[in-house]
């Protein structure tokens, strides 16, 4: 249970890292009030609940980094780049810190090393110029309710008593609520002294040990401010909680709250009356507990094993429906027609729940762009377009190394020094695009920028230099541009920590080509450099047209054709080396499948052509004939296999044969050199 | 290529099976199942080492021509014989391959240390692919060296 809770609060605080990076890099661009509450209440969060859940050292330090934010909120710390710089790291140590599994050795030690002393007092010094006017930690809230500063002792620094009554709900223990760190943390603001309160605990026979029955009276001397003591419980919220001040100073009409938790309002407790003119700050963890019944967490090795079996399911239905067409009765069909539409909702929901905007990585490489941008001493501006594209999980987790190294070339190689840029006429700051599309069975994600474009001349030296190209080669820019994705080809001339280790491009080639994309780059030189990536929508179950070539049998994607049409007998007859068709009033060029791929030549009759789109240009592919179509199961071509140009995978049909699946962008760019109008083999 | 994995498992059960009626003896240890011949469905552009690709149970599976590596000639039929399915490495990868043999004779146990290298003029097969001789009875059984006979070709694909 306690576990579980752990693990709960483990990946709620990732998602919260997550957000605070992005919520930083856009406080950067445009401060807001509601992202610094967000940030706030997230750092409040992480901080709370790790005190909670044993990752006392993280809260320890988040504390340091919440202060400097309820700074931020109330207005006494600007929003400036040396701030934000401080918060990337500083939430990088929290990663860190998160990275470490909780309280021990390890996090005492990075706790107490260089890196978070540096930070830490980097915040202190943020903190503490400020705080001139108002306490050091809770100076905010107070700055907000001038009415509050009643409460506000009249030296800091004296101490203050609390008597504190608490009793956690009967189920906290179960739900992973550690009152001992709650207690610990309690003695972290002063010297505290208890007693125990077990009027509540029942005889031995009805006991349950995992219920809460224990409460505690706690006393605090404290120089801190209620607020420090009522933060100790905030995730205790539905505890039975009283905290008054034992203080002459301190008259009754400092609201002696009833904390008792209410439901509905969970988050009452430790916002005063007059906090709660900050907007959000009450809404907290009512938000957090409402997402969680909106949505669950599912690890996607079970969404791998659901996909497995999916697609099983899709051949053995594809089986059934060859053994109804043999049998021929009509009942037994319509249970077929049902299973298949049955089948199809469920590949069709599976599908969708694997899928995910491409902004999730994204998000990320705006890190990427502002880290290496101050390291490199350029200035560099990151634009995306299109993230709400929708690509399979599986792809986006294996496309994010390579994109990252990708920006990475962009920021180092291609844009030019401001100074440089400026001396040719250009504005200063560069600009990095990310952008995504969809493109019939493709996704397209590029990256483009407007630097100073791949130099044609250095990579002819640098490939005749490593073997990649003979010296008298005759290649045209195109050409020798698509030789960066060669194994071991690298232009930097000065090699960078960045990149430059010449392992870059060929990397990101084996990455895409192992998806079935495919990468092309275009630059020119002077005005910059794009690469795009094309990349499958799914690798798992695709919807397909089976054709029939000779006695095989292929399978078209769907996603790729746009109609099929009766092939025209005079044409079929032509040996003249034209081979174009008219479809209406368009003329379609046309590629024989039987030629491509080597089959003894035995012109039938009545032959179809599947009219397919790719890179925008259509195309026909003669085939025998149109056998229907279905789903689809992908299944990957071996090393022995892998490399021939126009095959995408293999299937098993309904009657047990094997299938090969038609790549149609990788066939057309292939049948084009073929025709010797393309790029020549490199080697 | 090294051998090391091979050496790590030495086979000690040796599955015997004829090609144009000379024995040849692959490890157990890596034989997955034997099923009858079927036909594949052919890959085209693939070359004459991978010809085809067959259905082993819902797993597609390519087809190795054995005889074109050893430099047999071609079979008569395609339909006849025995198909082998057995897990090859490549890469710390592990693949299912597939490969027809005219029949599949026997298992028999086999001291490795009894293996003899085959001498290079007594053979016209890639030297590269025999392990080495054992004696069955009277007979001599050629052994494979699995690890170079199944690489995958070095040259990349060549457009037809």
């Amino acid at each position: 249970m306690i576990e579980q809770a752990t693990e709960a609060f483990v990946l709620e605080a990732r998602e919260l890292l997550t957000e605070l990076e992005a919520l930083f890099l856009e406080l950067e661009d445009e401060v807001s009030a509601s992202r610094i509450d967000e940030i706030f209440r997230a750092l409040h969060t992480v901080k709370g609940s790790g005190s909670m859940f044993g990752y006392t050292a993280l809260s320890r330090f988040t504390h340091h980094f919440e202060n400097a934010y309820d700074l931020v909120r109330s207005g006494q710390l600007e929003v400036e780049r040396g701030l934000i710089d401080i918060s990337l790291s500083a939430r990088d140590l929290m990663v860190s810190f998160l990275d470490l599994g909780g309280d021990g050795p390890e996090a005492e030690a990075l706790l107490a090393s260089e890196d978070v002393t540096r930070i830490v007092n980097q915040l202190s010094g943020l903190t503490g110029q400020s705080c001139g006017e108002a306490r050091p930690d809770q100076g905010g809230a107070h700055a907000v309710e001038p009415g509050d500063a009643t409460c506000s002792p009249a030296e800091p620094h004296g101490l203050r008593k609390f008597r504190i009554k608490f009793r956690p709900a009967l189920d906290a223990l179960r739900n992973g609520m550690r009152p001992d760190l709650l207690l610990k943390e309690l003695e972290d603001l002063g010297k505290t002294s208890f007693e125990l309160e077990i009027s509540a605990v029942p005889r031995l026979t009805e006991l349950d040990p995992t219920d809460g029955l224990i409460g505690w009276v706690l006393e605090v001397e404290t120089p801190e401010g209620r607020e420090a003591i009522e933060d100790v419980f905030i995730f205790a919220d539905d505890a039975d909680l009283t905290i008054e001040e034992v203080s002459e100073e301190t008259p009754q009409s400092d609201d002696v709250a009833n904390l008792q938790a209410e439901a509905d309002q969970p988050a009452t407790p430790v916002s005063r009356p007059g906090a709660e003119a900050i907007p959000g700050t009450v809404g907290t963890p009512k938000q957090t507990s409402t997402a969680k019944s909106e949505s669950i967490r599912v690890t996607s090795s079970r969404l791998d094993d659901m996909m497995d079996a999916l697609g099983e399911l899709v051949i053995a239905q594809a089986r059934l429906e060859a053994v109804c067409e043999e049998v021929g009765n009509s009942t037994l069909e319509t249970v077929v027609e049902d299973m298949q539409r049955l089948v199809m909702g469920l590949r069709d929901a599976t599908l969708s729940i694997r899928m995910l905007p491409v902004e999730s990585v994204f998000g990320k490489f705006r890190r990427v762009v502002r880290d290496l941008s101050a390291d490199l001493g350029k200035d560099v501006r990151l634009l995306t377009e299109g993230g709400e594209t929708e690509i399979d999980k599986n792809v986006i987790d294996r496309i994010s190394e390579p994109l990252v190294h990708m920006i990475r070339n962009s920021i180092d190689h291609g844009l030019e020094t401001a100074q440089e840029r400026a001396d040719l006429g250009k504005f200063a700051q560069g600009t990095v695009w990310l952008s995504a599309c969809q493109e019939g069975g493709e996704i397209l994600v590029s990256i483009e920028d407007n630097g100073k474009g791949l130099d044609a001349e250095a990579i002819r030296r640098r490939a005749i230099e490593r073997d990649l190209i003979s010296a008298e080669a005759d290649l045209n820019e195109q050409d020798l541009h698509q030789l960066i994705f060669e194994p071991g080809f690298s232009t930097a001339e000065v090699v960078s920590s960045v990149s430059g280790r010449g392992v870059g491009m060929d990397a990101v080639k084996t990455t895409i080509d192992a998806l079935g994309g495919s990468i092309n780059v275009l630059s020119r030189a002077g005005q910059g450099t794009r690469i795009t990536l094309r990349l499958p929508v799914t690798m798992a179950i695709i919807d397909g047209l089976r054709v029939r070539l000779g006695e095989s049998v292929y399978v078209i994607p769907l996603s790729a054709v746009e109609e099929c049409v009766e092939m025209d007998e005079a044409e079929n007859a032509r040996d003249s080396g034209r081979s174009l068709i008219q479809i209406r009033d368009e003329t379609v060029p046309y590629l024989e499948l039987d030629k491509l791929f080597g089959q003894e030549a035995c012109p039938e009759e009545g032959r179809r052509v599947v009219v397919v789109r790719v890179d925008g240009m259509r195309a026909g592919l003669i085939v025998d004939d149109i056998l229907g179509q279905g789903q689809t199961v992908i299944k990957g071509l071996s090393i022995y296999h892998r490399d021939i140009p126009g095959l995408g995978g293999a299937t098993i049909l309904g009657d047990g044969r094997v299938a090969l699946i038609i790549d149609v962008a990788t066939l057309i760019r292939w049948a084009e050199t073929r025709r010797g109008q393309g790029p020549r083999k490199a080697a | 290529m090294t051998n090391n994995s091979m050496e790590a498992n030495r086979p000690d059960l040796l599955l015997i099976f004829r090609l144009e009626g000379e024995a040849f003896a692959l490890s157990v240890s890596w034989v997955h199942e034997i099923l009858d011949a079927q036909p594949w469905a052919p890959v085209p552009n693939s070359g004459p080492f991978a010809p085809g690709l067959i259905n082993v149970r819902g797993a597609v599976v390519p087809v190795i021509d054995i005889r074109h590596r050893l430099g047999l000639p071609p079979a008569r039929s395609e339909r006849t014989g025995r198909m082998i399915v057995f897990e090859h490495v490549i890469d710390c990868v592990s693949h299912k391959l597939a490969f027809n043999a005219d029949s599949v004779e026997q298992v028999i146990e086999c001291d490795l240390a009894s293996l003899e290298p085959v001498p290079p003029l007594g053979t016209s097969w890639p030297q590269e692919c025999l392990r080495g001789v054992v004696r069955n009875g009277d007979e001599l059984v050629i052994l494979l060296e699995t690890e170079t006979t199944f690489a995958p070709p070095t040259e990349p694909f060549v457009a037809a």
